[in-house]
């Protein structure tokens, strides 16, 4: 019997694993760089995050009774898996990798039918959910290149219990959050600690935004989210920031502190949650953007991007309704 | 040099052109058997005009075009008439059409009428005439008949030659450019003298060098016509995307060239157009090109119209392990589920991959949207959005998301990072509004012709009623007229004594004299009552002489009786019938006419033109149905009077 395909009969060889690797590939030189910086903490929580992850989608996959071994295939576990390992704090024990995992693979996805069908970016949920319930511990971050060694890690990892001293929980933007009467400038002189932690945050926001160029030129997705969001966060920065430098972080700040980069260029541009249209993509990454600066300025919580990207999910279909191009012959 | 503008999306998969050596044409051997199938253009399929039998010789008609988008066909060589048949034609779903099949007599002797000529002694009206005696359709695939596509009454200032040929593998344009330019620039020149002031683009994508070169210098003394070089991209041939290449300009939604002022034909077919008015010679032969990896002699062959692709695909040596033939290139082509089946005017390519050559598709995943599909699309769509209502039967969404402006270029599919069948989802959604507009037209149709015919009954009735009053008031009057009469000349006494005597005279008489005369529906009725009457008594008897009753001899003479007043019914019927003038055979006549235009009047309902077509189209077709119907009714008061002349003159 003779197969019969609808054209067209060739393919340009693109794959969908392909696109989730280069994504990790892309994704490097930010996770040395954080290592580099916070330790082997991160490492943990990507490899638990991923150990969890897959199994959790072969359970799942087993219970929706689908092929198992074609959907871990496509790979999109392990880059949600990575996504929200890198975005929880270096000094996450294992139950709270555990619990952002379950949220994000079942909640955030297969809750809703699997890949291609979730509303919510499910990396950013299950930060979410996280941040929402356990605020302390998601906060804990070692003081920039004070790192464990990876015995003490490990111990921290499973048991936390360790040298405390070298842990902080006070991150630049929440220096910035908490002024109580003094200016940014005193604030950076009396914690020489956040100062070097801000360093930090700017090689790593650095390494993310190559590996975002690199994606961006290997075509993975287009500038128009990104962009967006930057040029939103940066614009609100320069409203509120540029007359009272004292009183609000600067544009470039805001840039290059917290998950700015990493959210503009590995997070927003997940194409499933975001809007569909290039000018719907414009759309939603601006107002990432401005939600970011607003809930980091005046908001609850330290960084923003997690709760932004929610957001926008749920406003993408709207945007869609809205922003359909025009077809060919429609134009007058 | 003009100004390109480039247009959105496109791909550049492999091009692979070399492999059929564009520029070196061959031609193949005379087939002993073609089958020149009768719709190969895009209008209604022409007729027959030969039977079984017949001898026909080359070039001579052997079907006439029906209606304005069809076209004439012609025997591609001399031979007989083998049959006029239903055979299996390239259709993806391997449908049957009616097709002439010819045996070749090997000695392909053109027909004696077949002269050249110089157009420039024959007027506008006489190369019109030449053109379309040679039944010239659209040869790049659209198989638009070309004197229909020139009858445009809209004003064009240009004329765009489509030397373009995008899909790759196909270099079926390329080489007649190579090897015909001369006919080419000659059949340009006619196109511009019928279609007034116009200049001409020939637009050739980048990768023909040897033709650009050809058609520059067959047209270096031309001013008017400029030769055109495009950078290969896939879909650039296509025309709308070749339009905005050209113009930055978009054809209207539902719009056609034509309303832009450009006029688009294929370079195959202005050469074929040349054939017909200089040399007479009508369109049977067309440069395909057969390749892929499956074939040992992959070429560009002159193949006769009617060829059978299996004839093609021995002479090329296709290889035992190929597995699939597809006609047309690979982007756009379809599968052939038989390889019996013939090539016709439109068929550009024939594609046998080695096996090897188009892996079969992984799995279709999960649509991740992506949105490399929105970056490709050529027509600005949405592929992934449609994607996903056609996947849920969104109809009605999905048009609004143009669906119906896709055009099924595969641009979207070959970059899809999830191998989804994209084109084939679309063509799905496509065929299902496609049967839903039609039986909304056809149920729409159905009822103002049902309405039509209540209007009808309903004056009928009042006309009869108008008359039957007019009647009785001539009536009336007349009654009135000779009362006075009386009143004035006769004493009223004896009148009134008259009257008297006139009613007792009147109670007197038989009961049967004073009865009328039976109707002709009473007599009817009488018939039809004594037929069933001895059907009845026959099926007694019957019964009765198989179960040994009795009383079979007692039905027996109830058959007899009942058969002698059978007959005297009938008789008395027919009598009267043909006093009145009713004439069985007219009827049975009337009936066949009705039958006739009734059928005539459902197959136009079914050929409604597609929304897209022309105003034009509409109009007439509106006008054809519309003549069709009225001779409907007449047919049907036709009959009805022949039926019942009593009712009609009561």
């Amino acid at each position: 019997m003779m197969r019969f395909f609808s054209s067209p009969h060739l393919h340009g060889g693109n794959r969908s694993q392909k696109i989730m690797l280069l994504v990790i590939i892309a994704a490097l030189p930010g996770i040395l760089t954080q290592l580099y910086w916070f330790g082997y903490g991160t490492l943990f929580n990507i490899i638990w995050a991923t150990l969890l992850g897959l199994l959790m989608e072969a359970g799942v996959l087993l219970l929706r009774r689908r092929p198992v071994g074609f959907f871990l295939k496509d790979g999109s576990v392990v880059v949600t898996t990575l996504l929200l390992a890198l975005a929880l704090p270096p000094m996450s024990p294992w139950w709270l990798v555990t619990t952002a995992t379950l949220f994000a693979v079942i909640f955030g996805k297969h809750i809703y039918g699997g890949l291609g069908n979730n509303p919510f970016n499910p990396a950013m949920l299950g930060y979410a959910i996280c941040l929402i319930s356990f605020p302390v511990s998601m906060t804990v971050w070692t003081a920039a290149g004070q790192y464990l060694n990876l015995a003490d890690q490990w111990l921290w990892f499973w048991t936390e219990q360790g040298q405390i001293d070298a842990i902080t929980q006070a991150t630049p933007l929440d220096v910035i959050k908490h002024l109580s009467g003094s200016t940014i400038g005193e604030m950076w002189s009396a914690n020489p600690d956040v100062v070097a932690y801000k360093a930090a945050m700017l090689w790593i926001n650095i390494a993310y935004l190559v590996g975002g160029i690199a994606l961006l030129f290997l075509r993975v997705f287009t500038w128009h989210a990104p962009v967006a969001m930057l040029a939103g966060l940066a614009v609100m920065a320069f409203l509120f920031g540029a007359g009272e430098p004292d009183l609000y972080a600067s544009a470039s700040d805001h840039l290059f502190l917290g998950a700015t980069m990493l959210g503009a260029f590995f997070i927003i541009t997940d194409p499933v949650s975001s809007a569909t249209s290039r000018n719907g993509k414009l759309i939603f990454g601006a107002g990432i953007g401005i939600l970011t600066y607003i809930i980091r300025t005046w908001g609850n919580y330290p960084d923003a991007v997690a709760f932004a990207v929610l957001l926008m999910n749920l406003a993408a279909p709207l945007i869609d309704q809205y922003t359909r191009p025009k077809a060919y012959g429609q134009q007058s | 040099m003009i100004q390109l503008y480039n247009f959105p999306g496109g791909i550049h998969p492999p091009e692979n052109k070399e492999l059929s050596n564009p520029g070196q044409l061959v031609t193949l051997p005379l087939p002993e058997e073609l089958i020149i199938p009768l719709g190969q253009h895009i209008g209604a399929p022409s007729e027959a005009v030969v039977k079984k039998g017949d001898k026909v010789s080359k070039g001579q008609l052997i079907a006439k075009a029906i209606g304005p988008r069809s076209a004439d066909l012609h025997a591609p060589t001399s031979g007989m008439i083998a049959d006029v048949s239903d055979q299996q034609v390239a259709h993806a779903s391997g449908l049957k059409e009616t097709c002439i099949r010819l045996q070749a007599d090997g000695k392909d002797t053109w027909h004696a009428d077949i002269t050249p000529a110089d157009p420039e002694q024959l007027s506008d009206e006489e190369v019109r005439q030449r053109m379309a005696a040679g039944g010239i359709i659209g040869m790049g695939g659209a198989g638009f008949p070309s004197n229909a596509k020139l009858a445009t009454d809209k004003p064009i200032h240009t004329l765009l030659l489509n030397g373009v040929e995008c899909e790759p593998y196909i270099s079926a344009d390329d080489t007649i450019m190579q090897v015909d330019s001369d006919g080419i620039v000659k059949g340009t020149r006619l196109l511009m003298r019928l279609l007034g002031q116009v200049k001409c683009i020939i637009a050739i994508e980048d990768n023909k060098p040897k033709a650009i070169a050809t058609m520059q210098a067959a047209t270096a003394d031309e001013a008017a016509i400029e030769v055109v070089v495009i950078p290969t991209k896939y879909p650039s041939g296509g025309e709308k995307q070749l339009i905005q290449n050209l113009t930055g300009k978009q054809v209207p939604k539902g719009g056609i060239p034509a309303d832009l002022g450009i006029l688009c034909v294929n370079v195959a077919t202005v050469n074929a157009i040349h054939d017909a008015v200089y040399l007479g010679r009508p369109s049977i032969d067309r440069i395909t090109t057969v390749t892929g990896k499956g074939v040992n002699k992959p070429g560009n062959y002159r193949i006769l119209v009617g060829t059978k692709v299996d004839f093609i695909l021995d002479q090329c040596e296709i290889h035992a392990n190929a597995n699939k033939v597809l006609l047309g290139g690979p982007m756009m082509g379809f599968q052939l589920p038989s390889t019996q089946v013939p090539l016709v005017k439109t068929s550009n390519c024939l594609l046998i991959p080695g096996v090897d050559e188009f892996p079969a598709a992984d799995t279709a995943m999960a649509c991740i949207r992506c949105g490399q599909c929105e970056v490709v699309c050529p027509a600005q769509l949405l592929p992934q959005e449609l994607f996903w209502l056609a996947k849920s039967d969104a109809f009605d969404k999905i048009e609004q998301y143009n669906l119906m402006d896709c055009i099924e270029c595969g641009a979207c599919a070959y970059v899809c990072p999830s191998q989804i069948p994209l084109v084939q989802h679309y063509r799905y959604a496509k065929g299902v509004i496609r049967h839903k507009a039609q039986e909304a037209k056809q149920a729409e149709h159905a009822k103002l012709r049902f309405e039509a015919r209540e209007q009808r009954l309903i004056d009928e009735k009042n006309a009869k009623e108008e008359r039957r009053k007019a009647r009785a008031a001539a009536a009336a009057a007349a009654q009135a007229a000779k009362r006075a009469n009386q009143a004035d000349g006769e004493d009223p006494i004896a009148a009134a004594k008259a009257r008297v005597e006139a009613k007792k005279q009147a109670a007197n008489t038989p009961a049967t004299d004073t009865k009328a005369e039976p109707s002709h529906k009473e007599l009817k009725t009488a018939a039809a009552i004594a037929r069933t009457k001895l059907k009845k008594a026959q099926k007694a008897f019957a019964d009765a002489v198989a179960t040994d009753h009795p009383d079979t001899d007692k039905l027996q003479a109830t058959v007899n009786e009942l058969t002698q007043r059978s007959a005297a019914a009938a008789e008395a019927l027919a009598n009267f019938e043909s006093q009145l003038g009713v004439d069985p055979e007219a009827i049975k006549a009337a009936q066949v006419e009705w039958a006739k235009a009734n059928a005539k009047v459902r197959k136009l309902t079914k050929l409604a033109p597609e929304d897209d077509a022309t105003e034009a189209v509409h109009k007439e077709y509106q006008q054809t149905l519309a003549t069709a119907e009225k001779d409907l009714q007449q047919a049907e008061s036709h009959l009805q009077s022949l039926k019942n002349p009593t009712e009609e003159s009561s």
